[in-house]
């Protein structure tokens, strides 16, 4: 005797399938199809190929000029592509502190950059910063010493925070800003230059060559600090400005950098050294690789891969070899940004 | 009341003029477009004397053009979370009999807005009450000490100054200072670190906790700020210095000779933008903090 239940006519079709098993099985295939993808481009995307360019640089006495141009070299930025260019260099300025070398871009750095892109023939160079803790932008330039030596070659410096404005729609779709609204004085360059320092950070893990481009966001319309990326994601927020902006160069000052509860109430780390590049996730991740902390782990750079390489496969190292100036920066505990960074 | 024929604010005074628009209102540079911040400084630094009186009604009329149906005051029509000129705006239009509705409006808007608060968290990695709300400079975001400053001066003046946000931006603004005295953008302890104070917002902060606690309260910022002040040279934390320290009768003897230097600066810098010429003009001009600006003109 046939014990099986009579199928209900209404829900079994006639291969045997529930209503039930259709929805599962279509889930699962949507779900399958969504994980590929997902998954698709950054497993067979093309390789990357970039380079980065490590110097040595023991004090901010020596001849910084000289040693960027020499990174030009190697890196084949030529007098043919800088020539006749506006150049905007955007150093990391955010407190100062008598006697700390340690929170802000050195100004021997900036002085450095601005020596070598003029003697590449650039038309013009500009210094330009919106520091997103302090409002008077005047004030840091002149208590950090960077007024003194912009002024002796008579460098135009522009307060980023108060300049005029334009908007675009936030194409990267890293984070939920729907739009991104940038200082007009991007717009009347050639290149933009992050000119950043090599730190730890307590709410990004670190602080280097994309993250310092937070500060081009104007505060007149982020704040201070500037919350409104805060609030929209921190790493999101670095990739949209990244990749609305394709910044053209880095160069992260290393010579003196900081560890700790960065990026300005940590200790001071001289690492004696200069990295540069064009492409800023590789750059950021030698950077990374050189302080102890694995790129993969730090969330912005993981999630950087439609920006540039992380991995060391795919960055072609110049100048110095990453171990010989290898230094572990101190990461703390207590800042979850921080736990798990060493990989 | 300093003369307006006093050499650096006759300065002052012209070189925010030349930024006046036809159309109404102020430019921030020399050749620049209308800026509603601009606009507002340059109101409040220019006496109103009958050579002014058209000038700054039209300028309070471009104002008034910009204003939302809600009250708020934004850099642009395409920014309205961009809110924070809504304070300065009350400031602008305080005491015009034309201008009697804008300000009401923008003030209500203040009372109505603020910044995003939360409970405390025992495990919280920041040191300040988070619980209490003040203002922000953009919708949506933080309380910080600055906007709360400016908001709970504008509504001191359009007659608030006992409302409970008032009273609570005062209390923000007492959590917020730094053990070593002073403020700044509004953080006091992170990751177990306390961190260091800056010119600008104290200034901001003790000019409006002026009649809203008593001086012990705020000593250690005014000593902070007494001594923090002498190497100031530049127009936004000098003049906010100076009228921090002027709402507490604490006015330094050589604040006129600092903002001269400060405006020689210029010849390093080049031409200061409205809001910071406006702001030093104010300081030069009011000897008892930011609001004390309307008395002694009535005085005048």
């Amino acid at each position: 005797m046939n014990t099986k239940p009579a199928p209900d006519k209404k829900t079994v079709s006639r291969k045997g399938f529930t209503r039930r098993d259709f929805l599962i099985t279509g889930l699962g295939g949507a779900a399958l199809a969504g994980l590929g993808l997902y998954l698709w481009p950054k497993i067979f995307r093309p390789r990357w190929h970039e380079q980065t360019f490590i110097a040595k640089v023991p004090d901010y006495r020596a001849d910084i000029a000289a040693v960027i141009l020499a990174g030009f070299r190697e890196l084949g930025v030529s007098p043919a592509e800088i020539r006749g260019n506006r150049i905007l260099l955007k150093p990391n300025l955010v407190e100062t502190n008598p006697g700390a070398i340690h929170i802000n871009t050195h100004p021997a750095v900036v002085y450095g950059a601005a020596q070598a892109f003029l003697k590449l023939g650039a038309a013009q160079v500009i210094v330009a910063e919106g520091p997103g803790h302090c409002r008077d932008t005047l004030l840091l330039l002149e208590e950090s010493g960077l007024a003194g030596l912009l002024g002796e070659d008579r460098i135009p410096f522009i307060d980023l925070n108060y300049d005029d404005v334009y908007s675009v729609k936030n194409l990267g779709r890293y984070s939920t800003l729907p739009r991104l609204t940038f200082p007009a004085t991007l717009k009347q360059v050639d290149w933009v230059v992050s000119l950043a320092k090599l730190k730890t950070h307590h709410w990004a893990g670190v602080t280097l060559s994309m993250k310092n481009l937070f500060g081009v966001m104007p505060g007149t319309y982020y704040g201070w600090p500037k919350n409104v990326l805060h609030y929209a994601g921190i790493d999101g927020s670095i990739l949209d400005i990244v990749w609305a902006l394709r910044p053209q160069f880095a160069i992260v000052d290393g010579i003196v950098g900081m560890e700790g509860d960065g990026p300005i109430m940590g200790a001071p780390k001289p690492a004696g050294v200069l990295v540069m590049g064009r492409n800023f996730p590789a750059v950021d991740a030698t950077c990374a690789r050189l302080m102890g902390i694995e790129p993969r782990r730090v969330r912005y750079l993981a999630d950087a891969w439609r920006l540039g390489p992380i991995s060391e496969k795919e960055i072609v190292q110049l100048g110095e070899n990453l171990a010989a100036v290898q230094t572990k920066f101190q990461l703390l505990e207590k800042i979850p940004a921080h736990r798990g960074l060493r990989g | 009341m300093i003369a307006d024929n006093d050499p650096p604010l006759s300065f002052l005074l012209n070189r925010i003029k030349e930024r006046a628009l036809e159309c109404g209102g102020f430019a921030s540079t020399p050749r620049g477009d209308y800026r509603p911040e601009a606009t507002c400084w340059g109101i409040l630094a220019l006496p109103s004397d009958p050579a002014n009186h058209d000038l700054i009604q039209r300028a309070r009329d471009r104002l008034a053009a910009g204003q939302l149906p809600d009250g708020r005051v934004c850099l642009s029509p395409d920014h309205p979370e961009a809110y924070w000129p809504t304070s300065l705006a009350v400031f602008a239009w305080h005491r015009s009999p034309e201008h009697r509705q804008n300000q009401a409006r923008a003030a209500q808007f203040l009372l109505t807005s603020g910044g995003e608060h939360s409970r405390v968290r025992a495990d919280s990695s920041v040191g300040h009450n988070t619980a209490l709300q003040g203002w922000s400079w953009i919708a949506g975001t933080h309380s910080w000490v600055e906007p709360t400053g400016l908001a709970m001066m504008a509504l001191k003046i359009a007659g608030h100054g006992r409302h409970a946000r008032v009273q609570e931006g005062a209390r923000l603004l007492l959590d917020r200072q730094l053990p070593q005295g002073g403020w700044n953008y509004g953080n006091t302890m992170v990751f177990g670190q306390v961190l260091r104070p800056m010119p600008l917002s104290s200034g901001i902060a003790l000019n409006a906790l002026k009649d809203q606690t008593q001086g012990e309260a705020i000593q250690p910022s005014l000593t902070y700020l007494k001594s923090r002040v002498i190497s100031l040279n530049t127009p936004r934390s000098l003049g906010w210095s100076l009228l921090g320290l002027a709402a507490w009768q604490a006015r330094p003897g050589q604040a006129r000779r600092q903002i001269d230097n400060c405006l020689k600066s210029q010849e390093k810098y080049g031409s200061y933008d409205t809001s910071s010429l406006a702001l030093l003009a104010v300081a030069l001009q009011s000897p008892g903090g930011l609001e004390d600006i309307f008395s002694v003109r009535e005085k005048s």
